[in-house]
């Protein structure tokens, strides 16, 4: 198991991936977080709570919650990859037990969407602390709060790389693949969201799983002012957690058992 | 007291069986033993109780024409796709249960591709480590397969002739018993085939085995030993390849006569 582990560390470096990820790893961290801090969140349409107020801070870090599908669909791409350009075969000859090379690609992407999620949070951590400094405000929360809120998001990060690794196992298609990761998390979920009855299942869907991990509540009341609906609930950090960790095992536990009994064609 | 050399031990002692080594292995040989082997695809018979053999320190062609279930026939011994009945062993293993599958069949096959960004360089490193082998057999088997000046370059700036090579440097890296080829030549240049055959030639006189497919029957002629027909998922014919050109006519009228005659014409030549 540990050759198969470092055969695919082996091959995840052998491209640019890992560079390249953690590079919009920055740019999403930083980018989203940073623009809304620097423009400070009290001057956006509508007006949002400033970074001096914790809920300022939740609400600017939690954006980059928004891009979570990004870490997904690196997860998604690199898998289905080897599909792609046909490596995957050169992949099962080499280590025929298939549940064991996925299980060791699981683990690999898995380390890579932890180093996402810190390099993300490490960004959006210092747009927010730049962001008040640049206003001279003092931050909403204490330092060790938001560096809990950071990791939390880490987490988030990670789990969703996972997720993305085991869509692009079971889809194999890229482009399908890459349909279902977007089409999800863009679309899906949000009309899941608003369909009255329906919505009571958001909190345990991955977006509002994630949404209860990080606090961050925006959209789900954004859309109750909208709509005559209650705003989906959203459980607690803890519970939301868990959601998006069994997401995750039971992502992988498929990802593992499917492909092992289909033909290469 | 005369200890028995590992050459002479004999594999089938419990105590020799523990300390066969794989330089024992390619001195009895790794045969290929395919035994009615079958498999649907989409509602065709793509195999139909397919059987051969082919045999260690020989070179056997494995010949039909398009769409006649070579690939899969292939895939189904290399365990990328699984038989609806039959079996195909290496050895007398599985594929998928062999300890070092890697270190007992290299394999060339169109479905096992190098990642166009990675250099061939680092695609050898990736699957030498993905498959135990020490780090030192990248370099050797580039020289193997004359790729030692590519290795730096990206596998999808590669030739198609190139690609092969590179496909076939990467079956050699656990330095395997058996070699198994889907239609090697495609893309090689008449100077690309002289090389492979040669180098297929010395790989089987070294006492192990070879298994290439090809459509193209000129392509075969001079370089295998024993031919195995296959048309419409069938084993139209099998044996040494004299004694296939021996039936009086051209290799070609052979061919053409047991890949176009009617499925119940060929039990008749069956061998």
């Amino acid at each position: 198991m540990s050759r198969l582990i470092r055969g695919e560390f082996a091959k995840l470096f052998a491209t640019r991936l890992p560079l390249w990820s953690l590079v919009i790893a920055a740019c999403c961290g930083g980018g989203l977080t940073g623009l809304l801090a620097l423009v400070g969140p009290e001057n956006a349409t509508p007006p949002l709570p400033g970074l001096d107020t914790a809920e300022g801070v939740g609400i600017v870090v939690g954006m980059s919650g928004l891009l979570l599908f990004v870490p997904a669909l690196i997860g998604t791409i690199a898998v289905t990859g080897e599909y792609r350009h046909r490596t995957i075969g050169t992949t099962f000859l080499t280590a025929p037990r298939r549940g064991r090379v996925l299980a060791a690609k699981l683990l690999v992407f898995g380390a890579l969407g932890i180093a996402y999620g810190l390099v993300a949070s490490l960004f959006a951590g210092t747009a927010v602390m730049v962001g008040a400094a640049l206003q001279g405000v003092e931050l909403g929360v204490q330092l060790g709060a938001l560096a809990a809120l950071l990791g939390r998001l880490a987490l988030a990060a990670a789990v969703y790389m996972i997720l993305g690794v085991a869509i692009g196992a079971l889809a194999r298609h890229q482009l399908l693949a890459v349909g279902i990761v977007l089409g999800y998390f863009y679309f899906l979920e949000h009309v899941l969201m608003i369909i009255p009855g329906v919505n009571v299942i958001h909190p345990y869907l991955p977006g509002g799983a994630t949404a209860a991990l990080t606090d961050f509540t925006f959209l789900s009341d954004a859309i109750a002012e909208q709509l005559p609906l209650a705003a989906a609930a959203t459980t607690s950090p803890f519970v939301g957690a868990l959601v998006l960790l069994g997401y995750a095992a039971v992502a992988a536990w498929v990802a593992i058992a499917i492909p092992l009994r289909r033909d290469l064609r | 007291m005369i200890t028995a050399s590992s050459d002479t031990a004999s594999p089938q002692t419990a105590g020799a069986r523990r300390t066969t080594t794989r330089r024992d292995r390619a001195m009895s040989g790794v045969p290929i033993e395919v035994a009615g082997l079958a498999k649907r695809i989409s509602g065709v018979d793509a195999v139909r109780d397919a059987s051969f053999v082919a045999a260690p320190g020989r070179v056997t062609g494995f010949l039909g024409p398009n769409g006649a279930g070579k690939s899969t026939t292939l895939r189904m011994l290399l365990g990328l796709t699984r038989p609806d009945a039959g079996t195909a062993l290496i050895g007398g293993i599985r594929y998928q249960e062999l300890p070092d599958p890697t270190g007992t069949v290299g394999a060339v096959l169109d479905i096992a591709a190098a990642h166009p960004a990675m250099t061939a360089r680092g695609h050898l490193r990736s699957f030498a480590a993905l498959g135990g082998h020490d780090a030192a057999r990248v370099e050797r088997v580039a020289e193997l397969t004359g790729i030692s000046e590519y290795l730096d370059r990206r596998a999808g700036t590669f030739s198609t002739g190139m690609r092969q090579r590179l496909s076939l440097a990467t079956a050699l890296l656990g330095d395997p018993d058996v070699l198994v080829l889907d239609e090697p030549s495609n893309g090689l240049d008449p100077a690309g085939i002289v090389w492979l055959r040669t180098f297929l030639r010395e790989f089987a006189a070294s006492g192990r085995t070879v298994l290439l497919s090809s459509h193209v029957l000129t392509e075969l002629q001079h370089g295998i030993d024993d031919l195995v027909l296959i048309d419409r998922g069938r084993v139209t014919w099998s044996g040494p390849l004299a004694s296939f050109t021996d039936r009086g006519t051209s290799l070609e009228a052979a061919f053409l006569e047991l890949t176009s005659t009617a499925a119940s014409d060929i039990e008749g030549v069956r061998a």
